[in-house]
């Protein structure tokens, strides 16, 4: 045999060989595109998402066998990379996922991410569903094909609110800070507004820069004219210099309530007991009384978590779950994987799961008055749930007792 | 009046810290001349150092900064010994702006690849006191990094003035050709001069890491405060770099304080460009530069 001819052969059975499988591979994959920050600044949320896609992929293909939609059965597949929490790194990846020809989007973390990111995908014609991205810029810029599991930033605030009247004694003053990005920004300026509305006076509003190494200025401020309520709008690591920077300067206030931070393992390392009393916001608790075809009720969703994954489970993970569920069963009502009625279905979608009741804004945001934020207090070192009063698994500690007593 | 002592006295301590993180940068800066962009790893490499020993043996991270220190000196000298003066002796010394930049971010990948990506701070006991003076307030661990700042500083001073070391540092920064011709091994005492400047910002580290949290990817900002430092104070001396950090410390709490935190950022950079434009040697010059 001549040596082209055997090289002709072999192409030829090799592409044989191939071409079925990857067609096997296209027909029989749903794969999910996008990009988190796996490395940098916002790395430790970042994992945390990027853990709820991969539970919710497992479950679905190795404990439902995968799903079936039209007659046909389909595998989940991920096609996730590291952002390293750069919005220019994210763009290219996710530009390089939209010409390779992906379909379905999930979102980064940090509005800063999401916000360039969704403008590709729109652009393109592809769906994003995320739970990394509260903007309101992302949902007030006529997008039809974004989708984010939380309510915009300026509305996550009225549960907030709603708490703070029925407090006893009630809440007169609040000082609120807040960074200068995209999400902090807008959740503080949503704050203050609902705050306005409820009659209740915020005595300062202080902008911080993106990076913040000291707060002891701004601390000076609060010790000076102390609100009953002082509420941070900061990412992790702000949080929880702030926290810190509180306590060793002995700045006490009735209550602290930082919307991000409290969550993490990392505030409750670096602040011990201190952390008790500390109010955050939470997207989801195990403690919901939500159930449906997806992994069941929250409570299974949280032990099917801890079985199979190694990170403490937050909020959002079951946010980045509930990102490929709703997807899922969008496809399923729409029958179908094309794009519009994918689209549509998730824009009609109305259903219940471990997460919570899942429905969408015209605009594309969760419905503030079913996927609003639960309040949740550390008391004894147990996150418990204080509002929607329905909800609660604890009555709120208000006023919190000073550092000193908390030691 | 107490307001302005409290944000003088907040500004002074916070300068304190940034002096201390950038003094390895000026050594290396104005000894070798090379921009290092691999200062902030080391930084934040020594509060990785502090944070494991303290963990893992409770050894307090101030009397964690000799071992610290040590690893990091060994580091510093391999690193200069080998890879950056491979790119400057193959290339020129722009070359080691690259590289650098290069080592930094793999190295901030890899301490992430080990340490993970969350959120770190070191505890120890006196974490959360306070100590006031009259009506003023100040928190103990920025007092004790204040202190152990100034201990430092003053130590380096005392090597670079007082011992043959030190002389023949200051010898091969003024003169490289004649310090070589006087029988000094200049690339022995450059890579010493490199290793020196490491140890000096992986004990500024350790002291950071009881002040704030941190992750690998702080390593950035502590790059860019050392610049921000050595272009208010001076290139090469521990005096200047105190002067800059002071300098740059105030200048952010007082905008903090009275024009708005969001904008201490601009303030710093601000300055920066003015300084550049009016001295770019810096308030106190370069310490080697008159005689080169």
């Amino acid at each position: 045999m001549k040596r082209r001819t055997f090289l002709q052969g072999t192409t030829v059975a090799m592409m044989a060989g191939v071409a079925p499988k990857l067609a096997f591979a296209q027909d029989n994959m749903i794969t999910f595109g996008g990009s988190v920050p796996m490395t940098g600044a916002a790395a430790e949320t970042g994992q945390n998402v990027l853990q709820g896609y991969q539970c919710a992929v497992k479950f679905i293909n190795e404990e439902m066998g995968g799903v079936e939609i039209d007659g046909k059965s389909y595998q989940l597949g991920l096609n996730i990379f590291d952002d390293a929490s750069d919005p220019a790194r994210a763009t290219t990846l996710i530009q390089r996922q939209v010409d390779e020809g992906i379909n379905f989007f999930l979102g980064s973390f940090g509005s800063n991410i999401v916000l360039p990111t969704c403008a590709i995908t729109e652009g393109a014609g592809r769906i994003m569903v995320q739970a990394g991205g509260g903007s309101d810029l992302i949902f007030t810029q006529g997008r039809k094909r974004v989708f984010g599991i939380f309510p915009r930033a300026s509305l996550q605030f009225v549960s907030s609110v709603n708490m703070f009247t029925s407090l006893d004694p009630a809440v007169k003053t609040v000082t609120i800070i807040y960074t200068n990005d995209a999400f902090s920004e807008f959740q503080a300026e949503g704050a203050r507004a609902s705050l306005d509305e409820a009659g209740i006076e915020v005595i300062d509003y202080i902008a911080l820069p993106a990076e913040v190494s000291d707060v002891s200025n701004v601390l000076s401020s609060v010790r000076n004219n102390p609100p009953d309520v002082l509420v941070c709008t900061t990412h992790d690591q702000t949080s929880i210099l702030i926290a810190r920077q509180m306590v060793s300067t002995d700045t006490n206030v009735p209550m602290l309530y930082q919307t991000l931070g409290p969550q993490t393992s990392a505030f409750r390392d670096a602040l011990g007991n201190y952390a008790n009393g500390v109010v955050t916001q939470a997207y989801w608790s195990e403690r919901a009384p939500f159930s449906g075809d997806y992994f069941g009720s929250a409570a299974d969703f949280a032990a099917y978590f801890r079985a199979n994954f190694d990170r403490e489970l937050t909020y959002h993970m079951a946010s980045g779950a509930a990102c490929i569920v709703a997807y899922i069963e969008a496809a399923k009502q729409a029958g179908s994987l094309e794009l519009d009625a994918v689209r549509d279905a998730l824009a009609a979608l109305d259903f219940e799961c471990f997460y919570g009741q899942v429905r969408f804004t015209d605009d594309g945001d969760g419905d503030a008055s079913l996927l609003g934020p639960l309040l949740i207090q550390r008391q004894d070192g147990e996150m418990e749930v204080i509002a929607p009063a329905e909800g609660a698994s604890a009555d709120p500690i208000y006023p919190a007792p000073t550092w000193e007593e908390r030691a | 009046m107490t307001l302005f002592l409290q944000t003088i006295l907040n500004g002074l301590v916070l300068g304190g810290i940034y002096s201390l993180a950038a003094v390895g940068f000026s050594l290396v800066f104005g000894v070798l001349g090379i921009v290092n962009l691999t200062h902030g790893i080391f930084v934040i490499a020594g509060a990785y150092g502090a944070l494991l020993l303290f963990k893992q043996f409770g050894i307090d991270p101030l009397v964690a900064i000799v071992p610290i220190g040590l690893v990091l000196f060994v580091t510093g000298y391999v690193y200069q010994r080998t890879i950056i003066q491979w790119a400057v002796s193959r290339a020129s010394l722009v070359a080691s702006l690259v590289v650098t930049f290069g080592v930094a971010m793999m190295a901030r990948n890899g301490l992430q690849l080990v340490f993970g990506p969350d959120v770190h701070t070191i505890t120890p006991a006196y974490s959360f006191m306070s100590v006031t003076f009259g009506p003023l307030r100040i928190d103990v661990v920025r007092i004790v990094a204040l202190g152990a700042s100034l201990v430092l500083l003053v130590v380096l001073a005392l090597v670079l003035a007082r011992t043959h070391f030190g002389r023949a540092i200051r010898a091969t920064a003024q003169q490289p050709l004649a310090a070589e011709l006087s029988g000094l091994n200049v690339r022995n005492l450059h890579g010493l001069t490199f290793g020196l400047g490491a140890a000096m910002a992986g004990a500024s580290g350790a002291i950071i890491g009881i002040v704030q949290p941190f992750t690998a990817s702080s390593e950035v900002a502590w790059t860019l405060n050392a610049f921000i430092v050595v272009v208010l104070g001076g290139i090469g001396s521990p005096a200047g770099a105190l002067v800059g950090g002071l300098l740059l410390g105030l200048i952010n709490a007082l905008t903090a304080q009275y024009v708005g935190p969001s904008l201490t950022q601009a303030a710093m950079f601000l300055v920066l460009v003015l300084m550049l434009l009016v001295r770019p040697a810096g308030l106190l010059g370069n310490a080697f530069g008159e005689s080169r």
